[in-house]
């Protein structure tokens, strides 16, 4: 059972678009690896308590980005831990919201080389190459 | 592979001299989920009413199955669900009673093991009698005597009513179970838009009698913008964009509500107008129906500033 999936119905952002941010963030932050199954449309659906169209929707956009396959009979697999081709939409999507962070930042009065910092640090966490400096 | 299992061509009613439904015509094909929108009093119920052969149109005609809505014969009844409003029940039948009398309007499609599910998952007894049990519980025994005969398409208006937001969950289960049945076809009316946007992949939404749009969910997303202009001075007070639904200006600032506006109609027109930015806001699906039902709002509800 796929517990870390939540959709908020009535939110500004479609729940197919939902599934997507959040199987892209576990795949992420490791805790979906690659060739482990998706959750079948239907029993996902269920779960969710939402119309199977919309799960199969976002595994399409998931194939799409290449980031699962499905094989017909089998079940949708992670084929990729990363994203190929950068999407615009994706890009513009998290530059807003890298905005977003940035501004509530400045205006909770934190110096720009603290935002600078903690960037880092986040970054560091997701990236195991470069845990030189920073802490 | 589509086919149509409900259809509408003109259909309208009036009441006397009050027209209810205009000229509704739409289709629905087999296998949608359709959700049917429309503000208090827009028509739902009277064309729901008009579709089940409850209520004679004025003009025009509707179809389910194949079948006139005015002669549905018993066998195409059989094939269809039907949920009223407020899930009338007879009131001093238990729910096993109630059980075996809808039971023998579908002798042979009955499907015995999925009302008792229903019923057992519901936390019922077939013992308790309607009289007895809550408006929530009895649209729980209305959704399992509705679902066991198996329908091909199932009708239901506002089923959700009333309903506190468990049993409302409970009952969108149910819904999505019988979605799961290959080619269901439902057409359901709500106001919970947080409802509609989890189970339904179509939007019918009528306005005043008026059918206003019949797309998919993500087309009806799609469609509706909110973008905000900012100039360097006032903001122009005539907005002559394509498809403005509802603006709201204040002082340099105008935000605008646009339907079937494109992205370059939008950048064109901000370079016209002599706009120096302008940004897209993320709408609710709620949001979107309140601008498209509700166009250009004048004043406000309350003057706060007055007082």
């Amino acid at each position: 059972m796929p517990l870390w999936i939540q959709i908020t119905p009535g939110s500004n952002k479609p729940i197919y678009i939902q599934i997507v941010e959040q199987i892209c963030d576990a795949i992420v932050m490791g805790k979906l690896a690659v060739g482990q199954k998706l959750p079948a449309v239907r029993k996902l659906a269920a779960e969710l308590v939402i119309n199977p169209n919309t799960v199969a929707r976002a595994y399409k956009t998931l194939e799409q980005a290449r980031l699962v396959t499905t094989k017909t009979g089998s079940g949708t697999f992670i084929t990729n831990p990363k994203l190929q081709e950068f999407d615009a939409v994706d890009y513009n999507i998290l530059l807003e919201r890298i905005n977003a962070v940035v501004s509530r930042g400045l205006s909770l009065g934190l110096e720009p080389e603290q935002l600078r910092l903690m960037f880092l640090k986040s970054l560091n966490k997701f990236t195991q190459d470069n845990d030189e400096d920073i802490k | 592979m589509s086919e149509t299992v409900l259809q509408t061509v003109g259909l309208t009613k009036y009441f006397k001299d009050k027209l209810a439904v205009d000229h509704l015509s739409l289709k629905i094909e087999k296998g949608s989920v359709c959700g049917f929108l429309g503000r208090n009093g827009a028509g739902k119920t009277t064309a729901i009413r008009m579709m089940m052969g409850l209520l004679g149109p004025t003009e025009g005609s509707a179809e389910l199955l194949g079948c006139d809505c005015q002669n549905l014969t018993p066998k195409i009844r059989q094939r269809i669900g039907y949920v009223t409003e407020g899930h009338r029940l007879f009131r001093w039948m238990s729910i096993g009673e109630l059980e075996k009398f809808q039971k023998a309007f579908f002798p042979k499609q009955w499907d015995e093991k999925l009302f008792d599910d229903m019923i057992e998952y519901f936390d019922l007894s077939k013992k308790q009698k309607i009289k007895s049990i809550s408006n929530g519980q009895r649209a729980q025994v209305s959704l399992a005597l509705t679902i066991a005969p198996n329908p091909e398409l199932l009708i239901m208006d506002d089923p959700t009513l009333g309903l506190d937001a468990a049993i409302r969950r409970q009952f969108l289960e149910g819904m999505i179970q019988l979605i799961m049945r290959q080619g269901r076809t439902i057409l359901f009316s709500s106001h919970i838009l947080a409802d509609i946007e989890r189970v339904a992949d179509r939007i019918v939404v009528v306005d005043k009698g008026v059918l206003k749009a019949d797309c998919t969910v993500e087309e009806f997303r799609n469609a509706i913008k909110k973008v905000v202009f900012t100039f360097e001075k006032d903001a122009p007070a005539e907005i002559d964009i394509d498809g403005l639904l509802r603006f709201r200006t204040d002082g340099n600032v105008i935000e605008t509500t646009l339907i079937n506006t494109t992205d370059e109609q939008i950048k064109s027109w901000a370079k016209g107008a002599g706009a120096i930015e302008y940004n897209y806001l993320k709408l609710s699906l709620e949001d979107q129906f309140i601008d498209f039902t509700e166009p250009n709002k004048k004043g406000k509800l309350f003057d706060w500033e007055k007082n």
